[in-house]
């Protein structure tokens, strides 16, 4: 038997802030631009209060399911079917987002450093990282999690300050970039940036009680939504309108500019560093997660045997797109469209069915009685 | 005419050559026909082997359950077998006869001669059961017992006991064991008195403020050092033997109204579950102790300070120090107790802060400075100013190496300068040193075999690693450095953030005495958690670290300068009394 795991609010949230952050390294940023022009740290606020919202009601309705996970909650809506059809809908989740955004990270610094090395050979550096860190189990990642999202977010803070003198303030006009009603229109779908967020519903049990999964999803949820808007104004600030949607790595882009002096012109390869970093967090966590829900989908013991597997499956799928640019079109108009289905949508569908099937329940009872 | 026939012979005729050979050690007769002789044959002596094991371990485990005969000679005869009289030439075994009026009773002592202090046994043992035993004795053997312990062995420390295995193994750590006719118990006196080397300066843990006194290899003198400092009457000094054949003794030692129970239950449970014949040293210890041997980093840590190992004590853990070794480990340990010196709680926190930081500085230097250089050099050119890039480049020129193998050599080089200091006596440390500055140094960019910039590069990470307070620590990070000079060259940054994480990983993954070996970073708990890397004034230090969960977690008052606030009251009054 494994033995319990228990972590506190700091290191829920450092996870949660991996989870949904890590994409502000990536073509994030650019995405937001493409779709609202310079107003993207708009649609950015304006999804994370959709997002705090939705939260807020699937917070609500966890109250009744405390120290449980999804597939818990699954399985007493819908017994062993419930679980399994749950479990294989957030296992593909899982996967089919690792292994893209697996893709993108390698890509992206084979871009910037290793330019002469094959795409195979970085993606499978990544893997070996990932495996390792999986079978280490979620404990020593959370807490690494806790170590290094400080200095994360360090990193993050000199590239923003580095670049204030970059700043342009007409850059953000006009306000509401490509429109406030494609701003509105666009901002549900783009719920899916916080798929991350799903790593909450299933680490619910090892935080200690309901309030400790409110105040992390909280937290968690303002944070990264304050990050990722920062981030965003940044660089629209920045960069003027039709260069934001032509950057692959906007904040890498930001990180070049910086300069102190003339002898510390070119620090943004210490940027490889902090990335690769949070990547290898990000891939280890989510390569757990999926091997950890298979095992519990199908009541296996062990999950460890499946971590090498899954990571076989991630490392494959990741090599099918044929260029970046097929990554980031399945990241941009794939999962950043639709993962809020299963993030929130089925999220919500389960807990309101398995909420009304408690207080059927107590109905009967209260009959019988 | 024979002599020169036989000359003849010797020149001309074959001669088998004489068998060099004088000795062979030779497999034991009863394997060897084992191997000669057909299977049926081989299970036979297997068997018997088997009964020999098993007497050999009965006659070990034998004299730990044999009862101590009435008989004296009795008794003899079999100390003879187990000391291998006369055979042994330490072993001093002494006959005499203790005279009770007109009752003579036959005695003997037995003990280790240059183990023991002889005059302590002529006058505390031998002086009153042979002279001043002319008193009124009982014939009963117990009452003879009880007046010998009680009135004749003036010696003021003496056990009774009826097992002969306890005499035995006291006799074996320096003890005397004293034998009477008459009564099946004997006495083991503690006359210890080897020689040994007195109190010292703790030679690999110098500080410059604070206390100059090193642990010695002498248990007693050890756990008494500690106990000076402390003056505490609820430190508790618990003994335990380890070793199956060597007994070694060691002493669990923890203050027993702060400790957590669990804690010294784990370190008891650990110290009794070690299966091994002979321990000496508490390095042997500590690697059959630690929870992760596979850990680059030690999990336990070792020193030669008793005011560190009372400081550790006054914090809630546990030490154990073992007779003959001059390093007591303190545990459990956490990744930051590696970080900080002796010195530390000794000086003002002002210049603590720097120094902990020069030390942070030396960490970073002497696990990736080397690492960095590789991946600088080969992946990420961009990285260095132009000026100096050009500089680094027109140094490598003429090298004909890639820098990683340019790397490599110097820090081989490097490395066995090292080992060689260390071993060599201090008189050849000036020739090691005209080799290693002059040869490996100036000789080596002057071939055009290193480039200069190479050398400040080796140096400074040579430096960054005697910098660390930690010895176990600092060879720790010498071996990952190759590893992180491996994974630069393989790919640049992202090879250096993967060892990172990885490490990192099973760094969090650790426990050491069910402690999180990275708390109190991951997982984050209470306890001065800044007060770990930067130190704050010491009156902010107000309770114990929250990851031991001890008995009492105050240790200071939230005013520990009370004075100060005496004098603001006075002031207020003062004030108050001038305003009236």
């Amino acid at each position: 038997m494994e033995k319990k795991i228990i972590f506190g609010n700091r290191e829920a949230i450092s996870l949660l802030l991996i989870f949904m952050c890590n994409q502000l390294f990536l073509s994030f940023p650019r995405n937001m631009a493409e779709s609202a022009g310079n107003a993207g740290w708009i649609l950015t606020i304006y999804i994370t209060v959709i997002s705090l919202v939705l939260f807020l009601i699937i917070s609500r309705l966890y109250k009744n399911f405390e120290g449980k996970d999804i597939l818990d909650v699954a399985e007493f809506l819908g017994g062993n079917i419930g679980r399994i059809l749950v479990g294989i809908i957030y296992v593909i989740d899982y996967v089919v987002i690792i292994s893209v955004i697996l893709r993108e990270y390698g890509e992206d610094l084979k871009i910037i450093s290793l330019v002469q090395s094959p795409i195979s050979f970085v993606l499978a550096l990544f893997a070996i990282g990932m495996v390792f860190g999986a079978f280490f189990g979620l404990e020593p990642l959370v807490r690494l999690g806790a170590i290094s999202v400080p200095v994360i977010f360090l990193g993050f803070l000199i590239t923003v300050v580095g670049s204030i003198k970059y700043f342009n303030f007409s850059n953000i006009l006009p306000i509401f970039g490509t429109g406030l009603v494609e701003i509105l229109i666009e901002g549900p779908s783009r719920t899916s940036v916080f798929s991350g967020l799903t790593s909450l519903f299933l680490i619910a049990p090892f935080l200690r009680s309901h309030d400790n999964f409110k105040k992390s999803g909280f937290i968690g949820l303002i944070l990264s939504g304050l990050i990722l808007t920062v981030g965003n104004l940044v660089y629209s600030l920045v960069l003027p309108y039709p260069s934001t949607t032509s950057n692959f790595l906007p904040i890498y882009q930001l990180s070049r500019l910086i300069e102190y002096g003339r002898f510390f012109q070119r620090i943004e390869s210490i940027f490889v560093l902090v990335w690769s970093m949070t990547a290898l967090i990000y891939l280890s966590a989510g390569l757990f997660f999926s091997a950890y829900i298979y095992k519990k989908t199908f009541k296996l013991e062990y999950h460890r045997p499946l971590i090498i597997p899954f990571g076989i499956i991630i490392f494959t799928l990741s090599l099918i797109p044929k260029s970046l640019m097929e990554t980031m079109f399945i990241d941009n108009s794939i999962i950043r469209k639709y993962a809020w289905t299963v993030t929130f949508g089925l999220t919500l569908v389960l807990l309101i069915l398995a909420s009304i099937k408690i207080k059927v329940k107590e109905g009967r009872h209260k009959d019988e009685k | 005419m024979a002599d020169f026939k036989n000359i003849l012979k010797y020149l001309f005729l074959y001669h088998e050559p004489d068998i060099q050979e004088e000795f062979i050690l030779k497999e034991k007769e009863s394997e060897k026909a084992g191997k000669e002789k057909t299977s049926e044959r081989r299970k036979e002596i297997s068997e018997d082997k088997q009964k020999t094991d098993n007497k050999s371990k009965t006659s070990k485990e034998s004299h730990e359950s044999k009862l101590i005969s009435k008989n004296l000679t009795d008794n003899i005869e079999y100390l003879k077998k187990v000391y291998s009289i006369p055979t042994n030439g330490d072993i001093v075994l002494r006959e005499f006869e203790i005279v009770a009026k007109d009752k003579t009773i036959p005695a003997c002592i037995i003990f280790y001669d240059g183990m023991t202090d002889r005059t302590i046994i002529d006058l505390a043992i031998l002086q009153p059961l042979m002279l001043l035993s002319n008193l009124e004795v009982k014939d009963k053997g117990k009452e003879l017992l009880e007046y010998i312990s009680k009135h004749l062995l003036v010696h003021n420390q003496i056990q009774i006991t009826q097992n002969m295995g306890k005499v035995i193994e006291d006799i074996n750590y320096g003890g005397c064991g004293v034998f009477i006719d008459g009564i099946d118990a004997a006495f083991a006196c503690d006359v210890k008195g080897w020689e040994h080397r007195g109190v010292d300066k703790p030679e690999t843990e110098s500080v410059v403020r604070g206390p100059q006194e090193g642990f010695t290899e002498t248990l007693r003198t050890n756990t008494a050092l500690v106990r000076k400092i402390l003056k505490d009457e609820e430190l508790v000094v618990e003994d335990v033997s380890v070793g199956k054949r060597s007994k070694t003794p060691c002493s669990i030692l923890y203050i027993k109204d702060i400790v957590n129970d669990s804690l010294v239950e784990e370190v008891r449970r650990r110290l009794k579950g070690i299966k091994v014949d002979y321990i000496f040293d508490t390095g042997d210890l500590e690697q059959y102790l630690e929870d992760n041997p596979f850990m680059t980093t030690p999990q336990i840590i070792a020193t030669e300070r008793p005011d560190r190992v009372a400081n550790a004590l006054t914090e809630g853990k546990v030490a154990v120090v073992m007779s003959g070794s001059p390093f007591a480990l303190v545990m459990p340990t956490t990744n930051i107790d590696l970080l900080q010196s002796a010195e530390d709680t000794y000086l003002r926190f002002p210049y603590v802060n720097l120094i902990r930081i020069v030390r942070m500085v030396a960490i970073f230097v002497s696990l990736l400075l080397p690492g960095l250089y590789v991946a600088i050099t080969n992946f990420h050119h961009e990285m260095i100013p132009t000026d100096l890039l050009l500089a680094i480049e027109a140094s490598r020129e003429k090298v004909p190496f890639p820098s990683v193998v340019e790397i490599l050599i110097m820090e081989f080089a490097f490395e066995l300068i090292v080992e060689a200091g260390i071993r060599r006596p201090g008189q050849l440390g000036p020739t090691l040193g005209i080799i290693g500055a002059l040869i490996l140094g100036q000789a080596a960019v002057a071939a055009n075999i290193v480039s200069p910039i190479l050398i400040i590069i080796v140096a400074v990470t040579g430096i960054g690693s005697f910098s660390i307070p930690n010895f176990g620590l600092g060879l720790s990070f010498r071996l990952l450095r190759f590893i992180f000079i491996f994974l630069a060259s393989v790919a640049g940054f992202l090879g250096i953030s993967l060892g990172l994480f990885m490490y990192g990983i099973w760094s969090c993954s650790v426990k050491s005495f069910g402690v999180p070996f990275m708390a109190p970073t991951g997982p984050k708990t209470y306890s001065n958690f800044l007060e770990q890397f930067v130190r704050s004034p010491i009156w902010k230090k107000e309770k114990r670290p929250d990851y031991l969960n001890v008995k009492k977690v105050h240790k200071q008052a939230k005013i520990s300068r009370q004075w100060s606030q005496d004098n603001k009251k006075k002031d207020k009054q003062q004030k108050y009394e001038i305003q009236k």
